[in-house]
C-alpha cells in the first residue's frame, strides 16, 4: 500500500507534468478552435524555441528569461508570417494537417543540421532545485512552468471573454460571414492570434530547454498526448486545455506510484474516453 | 631494378627491395575500381542520436584505410543510407544495397531492431553480416553474423554478475536491490536477468518496477525509488532515462547510493551533474590498459579530433564507437587474410580465427557465434567514464568509488 | 465499355502486370519497396472508407493495423498456425474490434468530429499499452523468424509482394465498388450533413458501422502480412504515431472523397521516404521532399487526384456519369395513410415543448400548423419525422407505429419533411440531392433509377435547368424548392413542410402554393406549418392551432382563426372581439 506521502509526490509530479502538457496545448488548442488550422508545427516550433534558448544560454551565457523575450517577439511575427501563408493559399482545416505536417519536418531537418542530432542538455545550476512543502517536493522548474501555464491560460481566457478582439475571433469562428457582416476584421485579427499562439510555443519551448534534453525527434513524442488534452479540453478553451492537462498529468502519475508503471497510458487514455462516451456535453 | 638489385648484391638487394616496397605501400595509394561496402544508419529519427558516433566512426575508419592501402590494393567506399530508425526501411534498404547497388560487403546499422531486419536479408543473400550494437544474442541465428556488442551468449546472467562481482569488491556492499527497467525489449530481458542474479545472489530485491518506454514523467517513478531505499539502483535505461530519473530524485533530494545504467547515452550521463558516480558498462575507455591496444592509439585521437568539429558534446571513445571501430576491422582482417570478397571464405575464416580488435580479442565459436564477456564496469568520475572493474582493466589508480 | 468495366479492366491489367513484375526476376529490393507502397495504399484506401467518405476522422488506424500484426505473431508462434491462415483472422479480429468500437461510439450523437478522432486516438494508446503489459508481447517482442513463409514465387520478398499486391488491389476495388453503391452514397450524405441523411432514410447507424468495420478489418490483415515483413514485432515500432498519421496525410494528399485518391496519395508519400535516403544528404532531403509535399498540397487543395480529373474534365468534357440500367417501372406508391399524432409530450430539459398534442392528417389533405413562435410547430415535425424521440404518447402512420423507431426506418415508411433554412448536401449536385432522397426513400430505387426519378421532381419544382448545379450556387428560393424536390423524390406518403414559403417574394409563393395543392392532389398528407396566413387561408383543408405545446384550437382555417383564443394568443387580449 503506497505511503500518503508516495501518493501526494505523485500528484504533485502529475499536476506539474500536466502543466507543461497544458502550456503545449494552450496555442495548439486556440489556432485549431478560432482559425480552424490543425498546427503540427506547433510542437517543432515549440522545440526550435527549445533549441534556441539551449544555444542563447550556453553560447551566449543569456539567461532563460531573457532569451526568451527575445523569442517570444521573434516567434510572434514568425506565426504571423505562417499565417500569411495560409490565407495566401486558403488553406482549410483538412489541408493544414498535411501543410503543418512537411513545415514540422522541416524544421526539424533544419535543428538536426544546425544542431546535430545529439542530445542537447542546457545545464543550469538550479535544474534540479525544488521547494519543501512538508514532507513533498516540488521542483522549481517544473511549478514555474505550471504556474506560466496557468497565468497564461487566465490570460488567454479574460482576452477571450472581455475584450473586443477576443470576442471577435469567437464570433467569427462561430459564423465568419455574420461576424464580418458585424464589421469584425477576421483578418486582422486571426494574424494576431497566429502570432500569440506561436509566441505561446516559444515560450513553452524554453521551460522545455530548462527541464529537458533535447534531440530534434522529441517533436513527435509529444503529439498524441497534447493533442488529447486539446480535444478533451475542448478546442478555444484554454482554461479547458489547462485542467485536462491536470488531469491526464495526475492520472499517468498516480498509476506509476500504485500499479506497475507500464500500465499509465492505459489508465489516463481510458478516463479520457470514459469521460467522453458518459458525459460528452461536458466537454 | 632486377639488374640492380644482382648488381648490388644479396644484401643491398634485400635493403633496395625493402625500400622499394615501403615506397609502394606508403607513397601508392589504393587504385583500381572501389571496394563498396554497404550499410544504413539511423541518421534521422529518434535513434538518430547515438547513430551518429557509429557514423562518425565509420567514416573515419574508412578514410583511413584509403590513406593506406585499402583493402587489397582498392580504395574502400562506404555506402551509407539513412533508415530514418525505422526496421522495415532498414530491410528494403539492405535489399537495395545488395540486389540494386550491389555492394561487395555489408556493415551492419544501429541497433536491435535493425539489425534483426538487415541479418534476415544478410542470410537470404548468404552475405557476411557484421554488426555492433545488437542486444539480443538469443535471437541471433544466422550462422554468418558476427557481432562486436561482445556480450557473450548470456548476457542476462554474465552482465548482471560482473556488477554484483564488482559492487561485492567494494567495502560496503549492498544488501538490497531496486530495479527500475524499460520495457524496450533488450532492456527488459537484461534488468530481468539482474532480478535473478541479485536474488541468486542472496540480494534482497525491494522494488521491481517496469516502464513504458517514452514515459515523459518520472516523478511517481523517482518517489517510488526514494521510498524503497534501496542501497543499489539498477537502472534498464535506455538514452536518456537514467538521467531524467535521476534529475527526478534530485528534485526530491535523493541521491541513490549506487547506482547503474544498462544502455545509456555515455556523454549525458558523465556531463550531468547528476550523473556523479554513475556505474555502466563498457569494452572500451580512454585509458590504459585500452589505450595500449594498436589501434586504439591511432584511432582514438583521430575521432576524437572528428567528433569535436561535428560538435558532438561528449567526444571520447567509448562503446558504441570502439563496436564500431571493432565491425570495420573484423571485415578488414577477414577481407586481408582470406585475400577475398567472398562472403562464404570470410565467414568461415572469421569463425575460426580470432580477431584483435580496438576491444580486445574477439572470438566467434560459442553459441550464435558469441564468444567472451568482454563487458566491464565504469563509472562517472569527474566527469569522464573510467573502468573500475575487473581490476586488471581499471585505469590507472581507479577503483569502484563509494557513494 | 462503361465507367466501371473500364475501372475493373485497368484495375486488373495493373494486377497482372505487377504480379507478373514478381515472376519476372526483380531484384528483391523492388520488391520490397513496391511491397512497402502496395501496404500503405491499402491501409489509406481502407482509412478512408469510413474517414475520407463519411467524414469520421478516425485517428486510430494503427490500433487494427497493430491488432493484426500481434495476431499473426501470436498465432503463428504461440499457437503454431499457418502463417496465411491468420490473415482471415487478423482482420475479422480487427473488424470486430472497430465494430465494438462503433458500436458504443457512433450511438452518441455528440461523439463526432474531433471528439471522435480523440477517442480512436486513445483506443490506440489503450491497445498498446495492454498488448506491452500481458503475455501477448510483455515487452521483449515477438520474433517470427522461425515461422514458414509459404513460397508462393521464388523468394520469400516475392510472397510478401504478392500478399500485399492482392490486398492494395482488393481494397482498391472494394474503394470503388463502395463508392458508387448505396452505402458509398449514404456515406457522402453522412459526411455532408448525418441527420439530414438519416432523415432521408439512409440507414447511418449501419453504415457507419459497416465501414469502420471494413477499414479496421482491411488494416487488420494488413498488419498480419507486415508482421511476416518485419520478422520481429515490438509494441514501440507497432503502435507508433507513424501509421494513424501518415494514412491521413496520404488520403489528403490525393484526395479523401475519391476512391482512387488515398492510393496515389500513399504511392507519392511512400516513394518519397526513400528519395534522399544517401548518407551524406539524409536531413536535407527531408527536408526537401517536406516541401515538395507541401507545394503540392497548397496548389492542389482537393487532393491531386480530384485536381487530375478536373483538369481531364476541362480538357474533355463528357455529360454526367449515369449508371443507367434497363427501364423498370418502379413499384406502385404505397397505399395512402393518415398520420396520427395521439397525445405526444416532449421536453428539453425544463422546457415543456408539446404537451399532449393530438392531431391527424388524411391522405389527400393539407392540415395547415399555426402558432406562435416557439409554439412547439418544429419540434412536433421533429418528433414525428424521428429526429426526437417522444416523451409520451404515439405517432401512427396508418396501421405502423413511429414512435420509438430510427429516423431513416420512419423515412423508409413514407414519411417526408422539408427544412426550414434549407440543408442540402453541400458537395451533392442539385440531381445527386434529389437522387439520394429518392435512393433511400420509400420506393427503394437503383441509383440508375433514381437518377431518373430525381429528374422528374426537379422539373416538377421547375428546377430542371439546375440539375448540375451545386448548393452554393443556388439561390434561396432555389434551394427552398430543392429542398421541397428532395423530400417529393422519396414518393412519401406523408409530408411535413416546415416554413417553406419563408422568404420567397409573392410570385415564387404562387408557384409554391401550386405545386403544395399538386401534391396533394396525387393523395398524399400534408402537414402544412407556415407564418404567412394568406397561404394558410388558402391552401388548407384544417388547421390546427398550437400554443406553447397545447392544441388551442382545430378547425376549418377560417373558424380556428377567428376563434378567440387565438386571436388572444396572436394579438393580445384587447384585440378579442367579444
Amino acid at each position: 500500500m503506497p505511503s500518503l506521502t508516495l501518493l501526494g509526490q505523485a500528484v504533485v509530479s502529475g499536476l506539474l507534468a500536466g502543466g507543461i502538457y497544458g502550456l503545449l496545448a494552450l496555442g495548439l488548442s486556440l489556432s485549431w478552435g478560432l482559425l480552424r488550422l490543425v498546427n503540427l508545427a506547433h510542437f517543432a516550433l515549440a522545440l526550435l524555441g527549445a533549441y534556441l534558448t539551449y544555444q542563447l544560454g550556453t553560447a551566449l551565457h543569456v539567461a532563460p528569461w531573457l532569451a526568451m523575450l527575445a523569442i517570444v517577439p521573434a516567434f510572434f511575427v514568425l506565426g504571423m508570417g505562417f499565417h500569411a501563408v495560409f490565407t495566401y493559399f486558403r488553406v482549410t482545416e483538412f489541408t493544414s494537417l498535411l501543410v503543418t505536417f512537411g513545415v514540422a519536418v522541416i524544421l526539424e531537418s533544419l535543428i538536426q543540421w544546425f544542431w546535430t542530432a545529439d542530445y542537447r542538455r542546457y545545464e543550469t545550476a538550479y535544474a534540479t532545485a525544488s521547494i519543501r512543502v512538508g514532507p513533498l517536493f516540488v521542483p522549481t522548474l517544473e511549478m514555474l512552468a505550471c504556474l506560466t501555464a496557468a497565468v497564461l491560460a487566465l490570460a488567454t481566457w479574460a482576452w477571450l471573454r472581455f475584450s473586443y478582439v477576443g470576442k471577435a475571433l469567437r464570433a467569427s469562428a462561430e459564423d465568419p460571414a455574420i461576424a464580418a457582416a458585424f464589421g469584425v476584421n477576421h483578418r486582422r485579427q486571426a494574424f494576431l492570434l497566429s502570432g500569440v499562439s506561436a509566441a505561446y510555443a516559444g515560450i513553452a519551448g524554453t521551460f522545455i530547454a530548462l527541464i529537458s534534453t533535447l534531440a530534434p525527434s522529441q517533436i513527435w513524442a509529444w503529439v498524441g498526448v497534447v493533442f488529447a488534452v486539446v480535444i478533451i479540453g475542448g478546442l478555444a478553451n484554454p482554461i479547458g486545455a489547462l485542467l485536462a492537462g491536470l488531469l491526464i498529468g495526475v492520472s499517468e502519475s498516480l498509476t506509476m506510484a500504485v500499479v506497475t508503471p507500464a500500465w499509465a497510458p492505459l489508465v489516463s487514455f481510458s478516463v479520457l474516453i470514459l469521460i467522453l462516451i458518459a458525459r460528452p456535453d461536458r466537454v | 631494378m632486377m639488374i640492380s638489385l644482382r648488381r648490388l648484391g644479396c644484401r643491398g638487394g634485400l635493403a633496395a627491395l625493402a625500400l622499394l616496397s615501403f615506397l609502394t605501400t606508403a607513397g601508392a595509394a589504393p587504385s583500381g575500381p572501389p571496394i563498396r561496402i554497404g550499410g544504413t544508419l539511423a541518421l534521422t529519427g529518434p535513434l538518430a542520436p547515438t547513430a551518429l558516433l557509429h557514423k562518425i566512426a565509420g567514416e573515419l575508419y574508412v578514410e583511413e584505410l584509403n590513406k593506406g592501402n585499402g583493402l587489397l590494393g582498392r580504395p574502400v567506399e562506404w555506402v551509407l543510407l539513412d533508415d530514418q530508425s525505422k526496421p522495415d526501411l532498414t530491410r528494403s534498404l539492405y535489399e537495395k544495397l545488395i540486389t540494386v547497388d550491389k555492394v561487395d560487403l555489408l556493415m551492419g546499422p544501429y541497433a536491435t531492431s535493425g539489425i534483426l531486419a538487415a541479418m534476415g536479408v544478410a542470410q537470404r543473400y548468404g552475405k557476411v553480416f557484421v554488426h555492433h550494437s545488437f542486444g539480443m544474442p538469443h535471437l541471433a541465428k544466422y550462422e554468418m553474423h558476427f557481432p562486436t556488442a561482445a556480450f557473450g551468449f548470456e548476457p542476462n546472467v554474465t552482465l548482471p554478475t560482473t556488477v554484483f562481482n564488482a559492487l561485492a569488491a567494494t567495502a560496503n556492499p549492498p544488501k538490497t536491490v531496486a530495479i527500475l527497467t524499460s520495457k524496450f525489449p533488450s532492456a527488459q530481458f537484461q534488468s530481468n536477468g539482474a532480478r535473478e542474479i541479485a536474488e541468486k545472489r542472496g540480494l534482497k530485491v525491494v522494488l521491481y518496477l517496469e516502464y513504458e518506454f517514452g514515459t515523459r514523467d518520472w516523478g511517481a517513478l523517482a518517489a517510488r525509488v526514494k521510498d524503497a531505499k534501496a542501497d543499489f539502483l539498477w537502472v534498464g535505461a535506455l538514452g536518456l532515462d537514467g538521467n531524467q530519473l535521476l534529475e527526478a530524485m534530485k528534485k526530491l533530494d535523493y541521491t541513490p547510493p549506487r547506482h547503474f545504467h544498462l544502455f545509456p547515452a555515455p556523454g549525458p550521463l558523465a556531463l550531468a551533474p547528476e550523473g556523479k558516480l554513475a556505474l555502466s558498462s563498457t569494452v572500451f575507455e580512454e585509458h590504459p590498459p585500452f589505450m595500449s591496444n594498436p589501434s586504439a592509439a591511432r584511432l582514438v585521437p583521430l575521432y576524437r579530433e572528428r567528433a569535436t568539429k561535428a560538435n558532438v558534446p561528449y567526444a571520447y571513445v567509448d562503446t558504441q564507437a570502439a563496436g564500431s571501430f571493432a565491425a570495420w576491422q573484423l571485415l578488414e582482417a577477414a577481407v586481408t587474410a582470406t585475400k577475398s570478397l567472398d562472403d562464404k571464405a570470410l565467414g568461415q575464416w572469421l569463425r575460426a580465427n580470432r580477431v584483435d580488435t580496438i576491444i580486445g580479442k574477439l572470438r566467434f565459436d560459442g553459441p550464435n557465434n558469441y564468444g567472451d564477456d568482454l563487458f566491464k564496469v565504469k563509472q562517472v568520475q569527474d566527469g569522464k567514464w573510467v573502468v573500475v572493474w575487473p581490476r586488471e582493466f581499471a585505469a590507472p589508480g581507479a577503483r569502484l568509488l563509494p557513494p | 465499355m462503361s465507367a466501371r468495366g473500364r475501372v475493373a479492366a485497368g484495375l486488373l491489367v495493373a494486377g497482372l502486370a505487377l504480379g507478373g513484375l514478381a515472376t519476372a526476376g526483380l531484384p528483391a529490393f523492388y520488391e520490397s519497396f513496391l511491397y512497402i507502397i502496395f501496404s500503405w495504399i491499402a491501409l489509406a484506401t481502407s482509412w478512408s472508407l469510413l474517414s475520407g467518405y463519411a467524414g469520421y476522422f478516425s485517428f486510430g488506424h494503427g490500433a487494427f493495423f497493430g491488432a493484426g500484426m500481434y495476431t499473426t505473431a501470436t498465432l503463428t508462434t504461440a499457437l503454431g498456425l499457418p502463417f496465411l491462415a491468420t490473415l482471415p483472422v487478423a482482420g475479422v479480429l480487427a473488424a470486430a474490434l472497430g465494430a465494438g468500437i462503433g458500436a458504443v461510439v457512433f450511438r452518441v450523437k455528440r461523439l463526432r468530429g474531433e471528439l471522435f478522432g480523440l477517442l480512436t486516438l486513445a483506443v490506440g494508446f489503450v491497445l498498446a499499452t495492454i498488448v506491452l503489459n500481458t503475455r501477448i508481447d510483455g515487452g521483449p517482442g515477438v520474433y517470427l523468424s522461425a515461422v514458414p513463409l509459404p513460397r508462393l514465387l521464388s523468394s520469400p520478398t516475392g510472397t510478401l509482394y504478392l500478399l500485399g499486391l492482392a490486398l492494395a488491389l482488393a481494397t482498391v476495388a472494394a474503394a470503388y465498388v463502395i463508392a458508387h453503391s448505396r452505402l458509398g452514397l449514404g456515406l457522402y450524405a453522412i459526411h455532408d450533413d448525418e441527420d439530414v441523411a438519416e432523415l432521408e432514410g439512409v440507414p447511418t447507424l449501419s453504415y457507419k458501422l459497416i465501414a469502420f468495420a471494413l477499414s479496421a478489418g482491411i488494416a487488420g490483415v494488413a498488419g498480419g502480412i507486415h508482421a511476416m515483413y518485419v520478422s520481429y514485432v515490438t509494441v514501440g515500432e507497432t503502435f507508433s504515431i507513424t501509421v494513424p498519421l501518415y494514412v491521413v496525410l496520404m488520403s489528403v494528399l490525393g484526395g479523401a472523397r475519391h476512391w482512387l485518391g488515398p492510393a496515389v496519395g500513399a504511392t507519392i508519400i511512400a516513394a518519397s521516404l526513400y528519395a534522399f535516403t544517401g548518407g551524406q544528404q539524409a536531413v536535407l532531403g527531408r527536408a526537401a521532399v517536406a516541401f515538395v509535399l507541401i507545394l503540392v498540397i497548397l496548389l492542389l487543395p482537393e487532393g491531386v487526384v480530384p485536381a487530375a480529373l478536373a483538369r481531364w474534365r476541362r480538357w474533355r468534357p463528357h455529360p454526367l456519369e449515369i449508371f443507367t440500367t434497363a427501364a423498370v417501372t418502379p413499384a406502385p406508391a404505397a397505399p395512402a395513410v393518415a398520420l396520427t399524432c395521439e397525445n405526444v409530450w416532449r421536453a428539453f430539459g425544463g422546457i415543456q415543448a408539446l404537451r399532449g398534442v393530438s392531431l391527424s392528417v388524411e391522405p389527400g389533405e393539407i392540415v395547415g400548423l399555426v402558432g406562435p413562435n416557439g409554439s412547439g410547430k418544429t419540434t412536433l415535425i421533429n418528433v414525428v419525422s424521428g429526429y426526437y424521440a417522444a416523451d409520451r404518447g404515439r405517432v401512427v402512420l396508418g396501421a405502423e407505429v413511429l414512435t420509438d423507431r430510427p429516423a431513416h426506418e420512419i423515412a423508409g415508411l413514407g414519411v417526408s419533411r422539408t427544412h426550414q433554412i434549407p440543408r442540402p448536401f453541400a458537395h451533392f449536385t442539385a440531381l445527386d440531392n434529389v437522387a439520394l432522397a429518392a435512393t433511400f426513400g420509400a420506393t427503394r430505387l437503383t441509383p440508375g433509377q433514381a437518377r431518373a426519378e430525381a429528374r422528374d421532381w426537379l422539373e416538377f419544382t421547375g428546377l430542371g435547368r439546375r440539375a448540375a448545379a451545386l448548393p452554393h450556387e443556388l439561390n434561396l428560393h432555389e434551394r427552398k424548392f430543392l429542398e421541397l424536390a428532395r423530400a417529393l423524390a422519396g414518393r412519401p406518403r406523408v409530408i411535413l413542410l416546415d416554413e417553406v414559403l419563408s422568404g420567397l417574394n409573392p410570385a415564387e409563393i404562387a408557384g409554391a402554393v401550386r405545386l403544395i395543392q399538386e401534391i396533394r392532389g396525387r393523395g398524399v398528407a400534408v402537414l402544412f406549418v407556415e407564418h404567412l396566413m394568406r397561404a394558410v387561408l388558402e391552401l388548407c383543408d384544417r388547421v390546427v392551432v398550437l400554443n406553447e405545446g397545447t392544441v388551442i384550437a382545430t378547425g376549418s382555417p377560417h373558424e380556428a382563426m377567428r376563434a378567440e383564443r387565438v386571436v388572444e394568443v396572436y394579438l393580445g387580449k384587447a384585440h378579442v372581439v367579444a
